[in-house]
Formats: structure tokens, sequence, C-alpha cells
């Protein structure tokens, strides 16, 4: 027995390693600089708590911390609720299945820079031109105002993600066993009934994954955020990801955005775990 | 036996991860092993910013390994939309130092001062323009020598001022500035223009640090080094500044906040669409891209008027200067010195300078009949008649112009703040940078 254990921490050591490497070191030493004066050159000494103080009164961190959980929430829903209707479109019996699939799967495969820029000249561009066409002054001057911006960052990010968990609904669908449905409908269910109390229960494991991945992901947008609204206008759709990034390599303020991104580090764990424990509970009991 | 390959197999566990390690230990400073191995061959590394000259550049550091054998130039280059400063940091982080990299004003001075040479006994040192060296001047060493010159002013469309008829020599202050822009704005339709202005309020660098500029450095006379040890800004010309801001935001095409510069350069002045942009010199080849014949012959550059101060200046500077690493080994710094100086003061780093690379030479010794595009030649003539502002933008606060006062005047143009309290904001947010 104690032989194997020899060996099977000896074989985990690589991936150890790496992990230490890559992943903890740079934690534990971003912790440690966040309590520095760090320019990103040299830190020439201890603050204290003296970063993390500032966090609490800097408006500009805290307002973008503000508008990225308003993003987080309504693209979190738009993105399952989308997702989960494509993949019950996919599952039902269509010919064009497997094209369709592909079809909205695809926006997923283009990198987040580039589909910014592509939905900026749509907004900008087609958005004004359509809308001076039939007369809708609502749909010129998109991303000029703040509430434009964010409406589309919001269907930026659905458009790009509902593909991608589509796919997970879709694996969780095909494991319901055609039995349940058959009995549920020889038992007199309507097709309402049939997904609300059959299907919709037995795919509650998907969404604990789903959100998980959108939640993540959508906090920490970054990329489709530079390109389709770089924050503005006057810096009213910047999310915490590029509030902290501008921090550092705009400011030059290293040890203090360090400091920013372990507060966001904290968040992002705590509602990260705390969903994740939710949903797992509710899994059980049903 | 066993416990011998499991121990020689740890081993090779903890070399292999010594070996992870090791990629992040510190290399030598530009040295190539191999220049050590035969003691002949010196590397230089580069690393610079200028993505617009990056294949001219190398084809001349080609020239200068050509004369001399035992020198090899890398040449690395980041920019663009790109983040230098960032990059450069992450550069030197890594223990891959460069010999010579690229560093902007003061601050960066200030930031990387222990790891510059002294290049005051370079001959580029000694024919660089006037003023221009003050930024980089660190108790009497200098520390970068200057790229070149930039100009930014008001670029306008000749073409459409002659069917106006309107002559762009009668525009020396803000009023005669105004008349005009309401001239053309009265003929838009038959100018076949969309707005007059094209205003970029969305790229946050020309409204906070280019147009700011104009207006901040009569007040820090010029000097990057005054606007840098400034302890607070007093908008002395703010009212001018609103004054020429409201003049472009209102005869703009809009919306103006999120307008960009290739919105800005490519799609609405380069096709004739708008008659007058506030830009620089560096626009030529955007515009010439489009349209050869118009960069050419149809465009030229108004100065920005400041009333209260003078109309009819353009503001120019040295955008970036070229510094060599002190820390790396003393045949590296010489060599890296002497490719620098070659670069501006010989026949063929000079040629290459004004005809490849298209710049505005800020050393002695040039003709200034070989630059080729109008704007830099708009722009070398004012530098020449001394009719210039100075570029203090870069003794701004870090961040201040583009992320306070740039941000703040996104917030002007949307009608969600005013002009005073664009004042109040950014003055207070310089004090707080300067703290």
């Amino acid at each position: 027995m104690r032989i194997r254990e020899w060996s099977y921490w000896l074989f985990l050591m690589p991936v150890l390693a790496a992990l230490v490497l890559v992943v903890i070191a740079p934690l534990l030493l971003g912790i440690y600089y966040s309590f520095t004066d760090w320019n990103g050159i040299q830190a020439t000494g201890f603050v204290g708590l003296a970063n993390y103080k500032a966090i609490f009164q800097d408006e500009r961190f805290l307002n973008s911390l503000w508008f990225t959980a308003k993003f987080s929430i309504v693209s979190i829903v738009l993105i399952n609720v989308i997702g989960l209707s494509l993949a019950l479109l996919v599952t039902a019996k269509l010919k064009t299945n497997k094209l369709m699939r592909t079809i909205f799967f695809m926006p997923n495969l283009i990198g987040g820079l580039i589909l910014g820029f592509i939905w900026q000249f749509i907004f900008t561009k087609a958005f004004a031109g359509f809308g001076s066409l039939v007369g809708l002054e609502s749909l010129k001057g998109w991303l000029s105002t703040p509430s434009t911006g964010f409406w589309g960052l919001v269907i930026l990010m659905s458009w790009q993600m509902a593909g991608y968990i589509m796919v997970i609904y879709i694996a969780y669908l095909e494991g319901i066993s055609k039995e349940l449905i058959e009995a549920a409908e020889i038992d007199g269910a309507n097709a309402f009934q049939r997904f609300w109390h059959v299907i919709f229960p037995l795919v509650a494991p998907a969404f604990t994954v789903s959100m998980f991945l959108t939640l993540s992901n959508t906090f920490k947008l970054y990329d489709q955020n530079l390109s389709l609204t770089g924050g503005g206008p006057y810096d009213s759709t910047q999310m915490v990801a590029m509030e902290i990034f501008n921090t550092a390599f705009k400011q030059y303020d290293m040890a203090y955005a360090q400091s920013k991104a372990v507060i966001f580090f904290i968040i992002v764990a705590v509602i990260a775990l705390v969903q994740v424990y939710i949903n797992k509970k509710r899994e059980v009991e049903m | 036996m066993k416990g011998k390959w499991r121990a020689g197999l740890l081993a090779a566990t903890i070399g292999f991860a010594g070996f992870l390690a090791g990629c992040n230990g510190g290399e030598k400073p530009a040295t190539s092993p191999e220049g050590k191995s035969n003691g002949e061959v010196v590397t230089i590394d580069v690393f610079q910013f200028k993505v617009e000259f990056k294949d001219q550049f190398e084809q001349v550091a080609k020239a200068y390994e050509d004369e001399h054998e035992n020198v090899k130039i890398n040449i690395t280059t980041v920019g663009g939309g790109e983040d230098y400063g960032a990059a450069l940091r992450s550069k030197f982080a890594s223990g891959n130092e460069p010999a010579i990299y690229n560093i902007g004003g003061p601050q960066d001075v200030a930031d990387w001062k222990d790891k510059l040479a002294d290049l005051s006994d370079t001959e580029a040192a000694g024919l660089a323009l006037d003023g221009t060296l003050e930024g980089v001047t660190v108790e009497g060493e200098v520390l970068g020598l200057p790229f070149n010159q930039e100009g930014y002013g008001f670029i306008y469309n000749k073409n459409v001022f002659e069917k106006a008829g309107i002559d762009p020599a009668s525009i020396v202050d803000f009023s005669s500035l105004e008349a005009a822009v309401k001239e053309l704005d009265s003929k838009k339709e038959e100018l076949g223009l969309e707005a007059v202005f094209a205003l970029p309020g969305k790229e946050k660098w020309v409204t906070g640090l280019h147009l700011s500029n104009t207006f901040l450095a009569p007040e820090f006379e010029h000097n990057v080094l005054t606007a840098f040890d400034a302890p607070t800004v007093e908008f002395k010309y703010g009212d001018a500044f609103k004054r020429i801001l409201d003049l472009q935001n209102d005869y703009s095409v809009q919306p103006t906040v999120s307008l960009d510069y290739s919105q800005q350069v490519e799609e609405l002045f380069s096709l004739e669409r708008v008659a007058i942009i506030q830009q620089g010199n560096w626009v030529y080849g955007s515009i010439a891209g489009i349209d050869e014949e118009f960069a050419q012959n149809g465009i030229g550059i108004l100065p920005i008027p400041v009333e209260g101060y003078e109309g009819d200046r353009i503001p120019v500077g040295i955008p970036m200067y070229w510094g060599v690493n002190s820390n790396a080994d003393e045949a590296v710094i010489e060599t890296a010195k002497d490719f620098l100086n070659w670069l501006y003061t010989s026949e063929t780093g000079k040629e290459a300078v004004v005809s490849e690379f298209n710049f505005i030479p800020a050393y002695e010794g040039y003709d200034s009949e070989k630059i080729a595009d109008p704007l830099s030649k708009d722009v070398y003539e004012y530098s020449q008649k001394g009719k210039t502002i100075g570029w203090t933008f870069m003794g701004y606060p870090t961040g201040w112009g583009e992320n306070e006062l740039g941000v703040q005047i996104q917030k002007y143009l949307s009608g969600e703040s005013s002009w005073e309290d664009v004042i109040a904001t950014s003055k207070a947010a310089w004090e707080k940078g300067r703290q």
C-alpha cells in the first residue's frame, strides 16, 4: 500500500509542479504584491492595507463592479433560457437538426475580440442604416449611451454563449429515457406539463454546470468588452476585469490593481461556490 | 533494485520541475550564447513600438549589419493596438532584457532611470534640435535620443476649401476658423459633405491628450518638465478649450461619443465626407492607402487657435525616444549607441529616416526638401518658423489625460456633465495624481 502511494505521488508530480508554478505561485505572489507599492518594475516597501482601504472609496471600481453584476445577472438568465430553448428545438424530431446544431454553435468558435468588432459594426452601422430606413430613432447611435452599450454587450454575449450552453443541455436532454416521457404522455400530460414536471427536473444537473460556466464567463469578461465598447462612453460600460487592467497598465498602479484583482478573485470564488452549493442541493432534493 | 529505480524516476521528475522553473530564470540581458563563445558577434535586441515603420526599420538595421560584420540586430515590435509599456515591463520581468527600447516622457524616464545609459557623448545627441532633449535629460545625462518629430492640428481638405472659396491662409484665430466652419456648413450639400468635422470622442487620446495639450502647454511654458513638476493644473485657457471642443462637436458627424479613429480618418475624411479633422501627420499613411492622389495633393494642416494666446501655432513634439539598457554588457551598450548614432547621422541612415520612414527629423543637418508627404512638410515648416506649441501631455500625471480628462470630456459630449464639472473634476484628479 505504501508503495502505491509512493508511485501515485510520483506520477502526480509533473502536474502538481506545473500547477504550483503557473497557478498557485502567481496567486500567492499577487497577494504579496497587493500589500506593497509595487509599480511593475520594483517594490520599495510594504503599505499594509492601504491599497484595500482605497478600493472601497474608488468610485470607478465600485461602478464597474455594479455594472458587471447587472450584466452578469441579465446575461446568465438570457443565455440559459436561450440555450435551453435551442436545445429543445434541436432535440425535437426535425430534419435539419444536425445543421442547426452546427449553426447555433458556430458563434462560439469565433474569437471574442473579432466578435466584438463585428457587432460594433452591426450596432453602429447596420442598426443605424435599418433605423433610418424604417424611421426608428431608437436604432440610431447605439453604443454611444450607457444603456445601449449595456444591451449591446448582453446581446453579443448571449448570441455567442447560447450555442455553447445549448450543447450541454442537449447532452442531458438526450440522456432522458424515452419511457419516462412516454409514460407521462400516456398519463395524459400535455407538452407543457411534460416539460415542466418531467424534463425540467431531469436536466437540473445541467443548470449547475451551465450556470457555473456562464457566471464565470460573464463575470470575467474582457475581450468582448474591450472591442465592443472599450468601456465607453465615459467608462460607463467598463467591467471589472477591464477596470483592473486599466489600473495596472494605463495608470501603472500595479500594486493597487493587484489588490483589486484579489478582491475580485474572492468575489468570484464566493459567488461561484455558493451557486454550485445551492444548485447541488436542489439536484439532490429533486 | 526497485528502490533505485524509483529514486531515479523521482530525480527525473524533480529535474523536470527544475526545468520548468528554469524557464522563468534570469537570462543575461541582450547577449546571445554565440556572442560569448566566439567573442566576436555582438547581438543587439531592439524592442520598439512603432509598427508603421517596422519593415523599413528592419531593412535599415540590415544595412547596418552589412557595414558592421560582427553585429547582429534583432528587432521586436510591439505597438499599434498593443500596449507597449505593458509589454516592455513583462519583457524586463522575464529577464530577457532588450538592449535598445523606447521611452516616452518624463514619467518613463523616472520609472526606467536605473536602466538607461547616458547617451550624451553621441554625435546625434549634439545634433538634436533645441528643446527636444529637455524631457530626457537628468542631471546632465541624456537618457534618450528622439525618434522623430510629430505634429498635429486641423487637417483639412484643400479641394473642399477651394470649392467653398475659403483661403486656408486666412485662418489664423478662432473667429476666422469659426467663420470658415459656418461657411462650409452652409454649403454642406453642394460640397458633398456629411458634416464639417469628425470629432472622435471615443478616442480619449484625441481629446484628453492632444486637444487638451494645445490649451495646457502655454500654461506650462511649453515645457514637458514644467508640466511634470506642476502640483496643480489651472486650465488658464479653459474657455478657449471649451469653444474649440464645442465647435468640433456641434459641426461633427454624430454621435461623437462613439466615433473612433478609423471612422474619422478612413471612412469620413479619406472619402471626403468631412472637411476637417483634428489629427496629426501620422494619418498620411492611412489616407494614402485609400486615396494616394488625395493624400499627395489634397490635404494640409491648419493651426488649432488658442484664444487669448496665439492662434497660428501647431503642437509639435517628440513622441518617443530611444533608450539604451545600462544593464547590458559594455560591448552591447557601445554597439547600441553606435547603431542609434549611425541611424541619425550617417548618410545611409539619414536617407532612410526621411524617405523610407517618412519621419520629420528631430536633428540638424537634414534636407527638408526630401520630406515626401505634405503633412510632414507642413509640420516641418511650422517648426522651422518656430510657430509651435510644445508637447506637454507626456508630463501629465499617469493616466490623467485619457482616464480622467478624456472620460470627463466624453461625459460632457454626452450631455451628462457641465464644462465646469469637467474642469473641477480634472483639476482634483491632477492634484490627486501628484500626491
